[in-house]
């Protein structure tokens, strides 16, 4: 796919979705079924999911630098993780190829 | 038994156990539920025994294999004395066995349970809460997560539907239109959760199971493959799925460790997941319908999209979000809002955003919200509240791979605050 044709299906949805919000769409949430089937409006579920801000822009790690694994390791000693059972494991970075 | 296969078995069972469960219920009928999920669970547990020194050739044939024989010995001893005597019982299940379980291969025939699981004298949870056991090998704690409730709410979730199910005699597959329609939300619903576990889940070993999060794509495009079940809602569900799991070779690092968004190899991101994903977003701009579904699979494309961390078109981004809070609103959706409010408007703008949702319970037990606050007080320069909140984070993370990535931002924000 070149970029112009990713292009392409992001701008026909860009089109769709903003014509809809001008159009002041009515914003009740789950539309009713043409059967008839009551939904139930008010009992909206609350669930976890996949957002990239939550769970891929805050949850990171980062990188300490240390000029020995031995500093490494005394700065890993003051982690509080360790206060609530948890573990700490030190290695050093691996150089990525970029 | 060695690491790898360990990691088999549990790939191999997640991905199975739905599957078999699926078949041999079908067979059996749901009152034998119990005895599916026992022999299903026998099979794994013989297999973790027989493969400690080598895995089989054919890892899915052995565990069929063993289910069925297990299946077929259980159901001989219980028919000996009981209501099948007399039917020949012993000789009888074996043909209808092999083709059963020949069709656990068969995606179309986890999906079709999915709908015929749903049974309409249930809530909508209930009804994804067994997707997510019986057809999806999710844990009850996972699942748990997955509603952020505790794990006995779950467990009673789950003994409510079992019983429903078993006083039903028959489990037939949903043809009618209208009726696979209204159940297509509750299995849309699972699809979403299982991707979510895949993606970044509360396995404590593993936040990341990719196989789970193709699973629900390959489900996901399996409903769209039917022209009953097909929708502009579902385009966008897989759009989101796929655009999200192009970002997992370049979420964890080398040591397995969460790599945030802004540092990730964005050369690493799968392009064509990504394509398949705008493929999908396209298809999806149908309709007079946005549907929560549409706006998250924006959200996804813009980052997909974006160059960079830097030229992430942040506004667009609110704007959608702001969109999503009106349609769906909860407050996780207020809590990714909040950080992208944090990216277009600045750090006093997001905290603003963020200070409100500690009113809200199931936020205050959500470890990204403590990361999140930490992360604004840590770029406005306020290492003594940063590191305050990274600690209760890591008091309330699940993995070790969060505990690391916390970790280290604890520490970081305690250099700057021994420097200031």
């Amino acid at each position: 796919m070149s970029t112009t044709e990713m292009q392409a299906h992001v701008n026909k949805w860009y089109a769709w979705s903003d014509a809809l919000l001008a159009k002041g769409h009515p914003l009740q949430g789950q539309p009713l079924e043409d059967h008839g089937r009551t939904i139930r409006g008010k009992d909206r579920i609350i669930t976890d999911g996949p957002y990239a801000e939550t769970k891929d822009l805050v949850t990171g790690a980062m990188a300490i630098t240390a000029s020995s694994l031995d500093e490494a390791v005394e700065l890993a000693r003051e982690c509080p993780v360790f206060e609530l059972g948890g573990s700490v494991e030190v290695r050093p970075v691996a150089e990525h190829e970029r | 038994m060695g690491e790898k296969a360990r990691a088999l078995v549990d790939d191999l069972f997640r991905r199975q156990s739905g599957r078999l469960v699926a078949a041999l219920v079908r067979l059996l009928g749901p009152s034998n539920l119990a005895l599916a999920e026992d022999v299903v669970q026998d099979a794994l547990l013989a297999a973790m025994q027989a493969w400690r020194f080598e895995p089989p050739s054919d890892p899915t044939a052995w565990i069929l294999q063993t289910a069925k024989h297990r299946a077929i010995d259980r159901l001989r001893r219980q028919g000996r004395g009981e209501r099948l005597a007399g039917q020949a019982v012993a000789e009888m299940p074996t043909h209808a066995f092999d083709s059963a379980l020949a069709d656990a291969e068969d995606a179309a025939n986890q999906l079709a349970m999915m709908f015929a699981i749903c049974d309409d004298s249930l809530g909508q949870e209930t009804q994804v809460t067994l997707i997510l056991r019986l057809l999806c090998g999710l844990s009850p704690g996972e699942i748990a997560g997955a509603f952020l409730v505790d794990t006995q709410t779950i467990d009673r979730r789950l003994h409510r539907g079992r019983a429903r199910l078993r006083e039903r005699g028959e489990l037939t597959d949903v043809t009618d239109v209208a009726e696979l329609r209204a159940r297509k939300l509750a299995v849309m619903q699972a699809l979403y959760l299982l991707f979510n576990e895949g993606f970044h889940g509360s396995d404590p070993e593993s936040p990341m199971h990719p196989a789970m999060c193709s699973e629900a794509i390959r489900l996901g495009e399996l409903l769209l493959s039917s022209e009953a079940t097909r929708g502009a809602d579902v385009e966008a569900l897989v759009a989101m799925f796929c655009l999200h799991a192009a970002r997992l070779p370049a979420r964890l690092d080398a040591e397995g460790a969460f790599v945030p968004l802004a540092d990730q190899d964005r050369a690493r991101w799968d392009r064509s997941l990504i394509e398949r994903g705008l493929r999908h977003l396209g298809a999806s701009a149908a309709d007079a319908e946005l549907t929560r579904w549409h706006l998250e699979a924006g959200v996804a494309a813009e980052h997909a999209l974006a160059p960079s961390f830097a030229a992430t078109n942040w506004a667009r981004i609110v704007a959608l979000y702001d969109q999503l809070e009106v349609r769906a609103g909860s407050p996780i959706v207020a809590l990714g809002r909040a950080l992208a409010i944090a990216q277009l408007r600045g750090n006093d703008a997001g905290r603003e955003a963020l200070l409100p949702l500690a009113s809200d319970e199931k936020l205050t037990r959500y470890h990204p919200y403590w990361a999140a606050r930490a992360e604004i007080e840590r770029r406005a320069g306020r290492p003594e509240l940063a590191c305050l909140h990274y600690r209760k984070a890591i008091a309330l993370c699940h993995s070790e791979a969060e505990q690391l990535a916390y970790g280290r931002r604890l520490r970081a924000a305690e250099q700057d605050s021994s420097q200031s």
